[in-house]
């Protein structure tokens, strides 16, 4: 066997090559910009680096990252579920236009976005006059802020639906109806069991994505520290002062928390595929349903057995 | 009949409706201000802004620094691609999920990484200059690196699938057929994953130009020589200058578009390629 | 139950899936709709079911129109194609279901729900599989769970969408004669959709035969058989032999004088309805042995008659009697044909050819 090298495979030159391009590009470019995250944020020793992390902004920026998640997330999970939902189970004009509308937001540069919605509801937007007649304030608020970021990770939870969705077509679903099901119950008990790890997969990049966001949120943040600050634009302060510290150990955080999303998503990955692997598992042998006890001894005994079953006319008689 | 569009399952006009309003209120409206807003220059205002020098600098380096990247891209992300799906070697289960980094890691601890990587005290830097004399940070040369980052995993991701479902047996085949390993490759193998390879191209292509959070700290930020073109919208915007910042989204909008356009004609065409394949299961008898 | 359906018509975009259909089905009676691939009988069964809507025409339940209710209170059994069990439930659970979503007042206790369960899980003969999941069963262990699943909420008509089409050769078989027992034990409206002409033919008491969008022919399975009403009937249940008017004249005898010539007579015969003799006789065709091959209980026998080839089933004693060699040159009677113009049967013909068989 050793000594006839697979027809489908390179030498083992090739081979190795391969693998070191590979795994070094990976390190260069991936690795190593990991490693120095941490690297720099604890450059300087513990100590510096829980007083960075401890400042009154980093935890307000802190606080206001995780707030806008939260606030973004819910939304987005049920505009996931409703557009995959209409666009998987049902037919109707302009579907196509609906799911490129979907993608839209990919290939949006993040700062167009931000701009979109100073065009809105700036000083010198829309709607800015009769907000500001209003004292509502959202650019350089909140409320801009979370719209942002909802422009920024819409797309993710739906574009890991549509597809889950219409692969499992609307078989299930009618049946649940046609045994009387109400409409809740069928999401409920049919559904949503179908879908949940996308469905959790979607909310894992989203999230990533919604703290993690950048260029739109500080279009339309106005970086007030302590205020409208998360935690992506406090380091770019803390780095544009030169706070090296203060900025790795924010940073730290944020990559602490890539790390986490990674986890979960492999975690992800291996549950769905577990279960694609179970759904779509080699059928055990057909068992005919007058000799379902003879057949189980027969298969359990094993497949020449079972083969003898088969061919035996007892069983084609009964 | 009264009911001609009944449908058995629920729900169709309740999340179409929320679909439809969430995308009006946060996508279709907003882009209908902005292209309001170019609306009210005069053609030969937009042109003129538009066109600047400083503009024309940014386009430049924004897309040729993309297509650099994108093209680097390409080729290592078919060898990660297809060394993950290939051979095997410890830790392989990790390198996989690790790909995935760049979508995971916020693109400003991205760019401060790099940075601090690449300028002359950097580990990297230090090397590069100091042995090669060649500046990455602070230059185009660091907007590429950049850029690399942020595209690695559009590539993998998109060539991975296409290389786990070849059957072994075309191999087999063009083997048997006396093709050497290489030949395989290139005539059997290659053309069976370059709608593949050119998607994530585009997508990465497509992610790097409108990148802003990785490359800011990296670029210099240098008027004509490293500014990008979502950095020179940004400083239009803190000089008050809507109308310049507006064009030029205009203009990165229009080409977004194009691109979003063209990777969904490519997923068309491969999907339709080994057309039969799909039935639609809609109508049947 | 009894169901009827009157003046269904069903398009979709510019295909006419169903085109005026009128059925009527009666309490205790097991029917299949028999078709190719195309011809509207999933269509018509969905419609039937309530999850698809008809352009026009009307679905009633034992008189009352149910045009309008919506699936979930028609009390329709629907078994799908692909059986549509729910994957992350188990096989207990997927046939409590129907059970379980009954509104608070009319749901069976969580003792009741057991029994019923259990009991139709013995009923299907699966009752040893309550804990596996869907994935876990082989295709014709799902195909009963899906019906145990469908019968358990006690529906008025059980509708089966090619309920044996995914299953192999000898496993489709136990389930048929299984299938057909069970109808006879409930006694309600059965009906199922299947495009294997072989098993409308065993299981079914009528056979609804359908072409594009209408209803060919309707009948016992003996009379759709043995009488079929149409060309396409006759080329769909079983082979046929086509003879042309203008080359075998004394067989598809037709009044020349009704007889417009652009529409040629043909004239149908089933390979077993013809008989080979060795001596001409009246009305006989000369043909030329080609091959003779024994298959099962039957010889089929290739025959040439003036360039075309004809195929003839004879019993193995007729055959021994025979003993034909290819090469040599035999005559051929019909013992029975239908003679159409275009669609139209022009005439039937039963001859007595006495000995023979």
């Amino acid at each position: 066997m050793s000594t006839v090298r697979r027809v489908n495979t390179e030498s083992l030159l090739v081979r190795c090559v391969l693998i070191v391009l590979a795994l070094g590009f990976l390190f260069f470019f991936l690795g190593l910009p990991l490693l120095a995250v941490f690297a720099e944020a604890f450059k300087q020793g513990f100590g510096p680096y829980w007083h960075a992390l401890m400042e009154p902004d980093a935890l307000s920026a802190l606080g206001l990252t995780l707030l806008i998640a939260l606030l973004v997330l819910p939304l987005n999970l049920l505009f996931g579920l409703a557009a995959a939902w209409a666009i998987a189970k049902f037919e109707f004009r302009g579907k196509s236009l609906l799911t490129t509308l979907i993608d839209l937001p990919f290939a949006v540069s993040p700062v167009v976005a931000g701009l979109l919605f100073i065009l809105i509801f700036g000083r010198q937007g829309w709607l800015g006059p009769w907000l500001q007649a209003h004292d509502i304030k959202i650019i350089f608020a909140l409320p801009g802020m979370v719209i942002a970021t909802m422009f920024i990770t819409f797309p993710y939870i739906a574009r890991e639906l549509i597809p889950l969705m219409q692969s499992q077509g609307k078989d299930e679903e009618e049946a649940a109806v046609s045994l009387g099901a109400s409409g809740l119950q069928m999401f409920w008990r049919v559904s949503l069991p179908n879908i949940k790890w996308g469905l959790l997969y979607g909310v894992i990049l989203a999230n990533a994505r919604a703290m993690g966001e950048f260029g739109a949120v500080s279009v339309v943040s106005g970086h007030i520290r302590g205020e409208t600050n998360t935690l992506p634009l406090h380091v770019e302060i803390l780095y544009n002062e030169y706070n090296t510290v203060g900025a790795f150990a924010a940073a730290s955080v944020l990559a602490l928390l890539a790390l986490v999303t990674l986890v979960a998503k492999t975690f992800v990955e291996w549950r769905m595929q577990k279960e694609t692997e179970m759904l779509s598992a080699e059928l055990p042998p057909e068992r005919a349903p007058l000799a379902a006890v003879v057949q189980q001894a027969a298969s359990q005994a094993g497949d020449g057995k079972l083969e003898a079953a088969r061919r035996s006319p007892e069983r084609i008689e009964k | 009949m009264t009911r001609k569009s009944h449908r058995v399952l629920p729900g169709f006009g309740l999340s179409l409706g929320y679909s439809l309003v969430y995308l009006s209120l946060l996508v279709l409206i907003p882009l209908g201000a902005l292209i309001a807003r170019s609306a009210q220059l005069s053609l030969a205002d937009f042109w003129a802004i538009a066109t600047t020098e400083r503009a024309f600098a940014a386009y430049k380096i924004t897309f040729g620094c993309a297509l650099i990247a994108a093209i680097v891209n390409g080729v290592f992300g078919l060898i990660v691609a297809w060394v993950l799906v290939r051979y095997d070697f410890p830790g392989k289960r990790l390198v996989d999920a690790f790909v995935d980094l760049p979508f995971a890691l916020p693109t400003a601890v991205a760019g401060i990484t790099l940075t601090t990587l690449y300028a002359s005290t950097g580990w990297v830097g230090q090397f590069l200059e100091g042995v090669l004399g060649f500046k990455v940070a602070f230059t185009p040369a660091g907007i590429v690196v950049a850029l690399i980052f942020i595209g690695i995993p559009f590539v993998v991701r998109t060539v991975q699938p296409v290389i786990e479902d070849i059957e072994q047996e075309v191999e087999e085949a063009a083997a048997s057929l006396g093709a050497t390993r290489g030949q395989t490759f290139f005539r059997v193998l290659l053309p069976a994953l370059f709608p593949a390879l050119l998607t994530g191209f585009t997508l990465a292509f497509s992610r790097a130009v409108g990148e802003y959070g990785s490359v800011i700290f990296i670029a210099g930020n240098m008027p004509m020589v490293s500014e990008i073109t979502p950095l020179l919208i940004i400083s239009k915007l803190e000089q008050y200058d809507l109308p310049g910042a507006t064009v030029l989204a205009v203009v990165m909008l229009v080409i977004s578009f194009v691109l979003l356009l063209a990777i969904n004609l490519l997923q068309w065409w491969t999907a339709n390629r080994h057309s039969g394949r799909h039935i639609e299961n809609g109508v049947q008898a | 139950m009894s169901i009827a359906v009157k003046n269904i018509s069903k398009r979709f975009g510019n295909f006419t899936a169903l085109d005026n259909i009128s059925l009527e089905i009666p309490t205790g009676e097991l029917v299949a709709l028999l078709g190719p691939s195309g011809c509207g009988k999933t269509t018509l069964l969905r419609i039937i079911a309530g999850m698809e809507s008809a352009d026009q025409g009307s679905v009633h339940f034992h008189g009352e129109e149910a045009t309008h209710v919506h699936t979930r209170e028609r009390q329709v059994g629907f078994v799908f194609q692909h059986y549509a069990l729910f994957r992350h439930m188990s096989v207990f659970e997927n046939v409590a279901f129907g059970l379980r979503v009954k509104p608070r007042a009319t749901r069976p206790s969580e003792s009741e729900i057991r029994e019923r369960v259990m009991k139709l899980l013995k009923l299907v003969q699966l009752d040893w599989l309550a804990e596996r999941y869907p994935s876990q069963l082989s295709g014709g262990q799902r195909q009963r769970i899906a019906l145990a699943r469908a019968l358990a909420v006690e529906p008025k008509v059980l509708l089966l969408d090619e309920p044996f089409g995914a299953l192999d050769t000898q496993v489709r078989k136990e389930l048929r004669r299984w299938l057909r027992r069970l109808h006879d034990e409930m006694h309600i409206a059965s009906v199922f959709v299947t495009h294997d002409q072989e098993e409308a033919l065993e299981v079914a008491d009528r056979v609804v035969v359908m072409n594009k969008g209408r209803i060919e022919q309707m009948g016992t399975p003996d009379q759709v058989y043995s009488a079929p009403a149409s060309p396409f009937v006759y080329r769909f249940l079983g082979n046929v032999n086509v003879f042309h008017s203008r080359v075998h004249g004394q067989w598809a005898d037709v009044d020349r004088a009704a007889h417009v010539e652009k529409d040629e007579a043909l004239a149908f015969v089933r390979p077993h309805d013809i008989e080979i003799q060795r001596e001409s006789s009246d009305g006989a065709l000369s043909a030329g042995v080609l091959h003779v091959q024994a298959i099962g209980p039957l010889v089929r026998v290739e025959v040439e008659h003036q360039g075309e080839v004809f195929e003839v089933e004879l019993t193995r004693e007729r055959h021994n009697q025979l003993a034909l060699v290819a090469g040599e040159t035999v005559w051929l009677r019909p013992r029975n044909l239908r003679v159409f113009q275009g669609e139209q049967m022009v005439s039937s013909q039963t001859f007595d050819l006495g000995a023979g068989i």
